[in-house]
């Protein structure tokens, strides 16, 4: 087993060197779905991270005793938990955007980032390293969601949390309202970030 | 042997726990869930009716509203909410639920009608799954307010009771304007609206007369 890395290195990888969406092209699909309002971003980025670091501290807590074979099946039951309470709370406290939201909160499910930490990383190491490891990964993902959100609401509503930021005369961009908006903005994120960061296996 | 025997019962009482969790959240949850949606299509009701809501008015004041001016009753399986006249009696409107399928996947709105059924005083959609900045558009207020005043003639053999044109290009008050670059959306909304409209008029206006007074 190998020896859990100081906290330190935990949250650089999360945020950047292993930088989920940028280097893993994870978590893809809420990526692309999300991101045109702010509000939801943050709301989306909230749930990902409780669902992150809950299921992470749980199956960490659990490891020991896990037997090794069914551990997926073990993951996917605690992760689902999660995943329906906080549609559940979104939707007690924040019935509109529950509905902006639509499907997504409950695909946090199936977001590869979830079980990918889970796996990787918190069934082979203590729960307090869990915890900030997927802390690190899921502040990873909003970095980029918020970062992507602040593109494409200014140009496709032409303002930023529901206010105006963008001038009278200004024509919203359609296409950044749809996934293909996102497409673009984070292709081009990732581009930018890669050639002037390469991956060290791509050296 | 041992360790399959172990692993069941493991599975097993994990399960028990984490269900017993999601259920205790969704039993703690369930009734403002119920509240929240019930008020929205509360405030909606009232919105088509024409009936003023102010602006921050609380959930408890919204739902006395409601219930001091509307009677919700049924004509075969179809809802109606009644609107009681503010002052005296009769009625004020009637409102109803429409729905039907969109482009890419059922829309549900309310739509409310003068007393006599002779025309549209409001229309709201709340549901859809259409495309956010085209289809979606459908529940921004220029859309649902060209609506208002729409006379209503029961359908006849090649006439509408309403036509969508491109935005700018309706001449006629039957006309009106579609949604520009949602075309499939448009077209999905003239085909049911001017059938449940149509259904309406046909065969729950003559049955209402009993609860007019």
């Amino acid at each position: 087993m190998a020896k859990t890395p100081p906290a330190g290195e935990i949250f650089k990888a999360g945020l950047w060197s292993d930088n989920p969406v940028l280097r893993q092209i994870l978590g893809i699909c809420s990526t692309l779905a999300v991101t045109n309002l702010m509000v939801n971003t943050l709301v989306m980025n909230a749930g990902l991270i409780f669902t992150l670091c809950m299921s992470s501290m749980t199956v960490s807590l659990l490891r020991n005793i896990t037997p090794l074979r069914i551990r997926m099946m073990v993951q996917v039951l605690i992760i689902a938990s999660y995943v329906i309470v906080v549609d559940l709370v979104i939707q007690t406290y924040l019935p509109d955007i529950s509905e902006a939201l639509g499907p997504y909160v409950g695909l946090i499910i199936t977001n590869c980032i979830v079980m990918g930490r889970c796996e990787a990383f918190a069934r082979n190491n203590p729960p307090w390293p869990s915890f900030l490891d997927a802390l690190a990964v899921g502040l990873g993902y909003a970095l980029v969601l918020i970062f992507i959100a602040l593109v494409r609401e200014p140009l496709g509503f032409g303002t930023i949390l529901g206010l105006r930021i963008m001038p009278q005369g200004f024509t919203p961009w359609t296409i950044m309202i749809m996934a293909p908006g996102a497409f673009f903005t984070l292709g081009i994120l990732v581009w930018i970030i890669r050639a002037f960061y390469p991956i060290q296996a791509e050296e | 042997m041992k360790s399959r025997v172990y692993s069941i019962l493991y599975m097993f009482a994990l399960t028990v726990a984490f269900t017993a969790l999601v259920g205790g959240v969704k039993s703690l949850s369930q009734d403002r869930i119920q509240r929240n949606q019930e008020l929205k299509l509360q405030r909606i009701i009232l919105r088509v009716l024409d009936i003023k809501v102010d602006r921050g008015t609380s959930d408890q004041d919204l739902a006395a509203l409601f219930k001091s001016r509307i009677k919700t009753t049924s004509v075969g399986d179809r809802l109606l909410y009644l609107a009681r006249a503010e002052k005296g009696p009769g009625l004020a409107g009637i409102a109803f639920p429409v729905g039907g399928k969109g482009f890419w996947g059922p829309i549900q709105g309310i739509a409310a009608v003068d007393p006599k059924g002779e025309k549209l005083v409001g229309l709201a959609f709340y549901k859809h799954s259409e495309t956010p900045g085209l289809g979606g558009r459908m529940t921004e207020p220029w859309f649902q307010d060209q609506f208002k005043g729409l006379a209503l003639r029961p359908m006849e053999k090649g006439r509408k009771i309403f036509y969508f044109k491109p935005a700018g290009a309706s001449r006629k008050p039957e006309e009106l304007d579609a949604i520009t670059g949602a075309t499939q959306s448009s077209m999905a909304i003239e085909a049911f609206l001017n059938q449940e409209l149509d259904y309406f008029l046909k065969n729950i206006m003559g049955k209402l007369e009993g609860e007019k007074s």
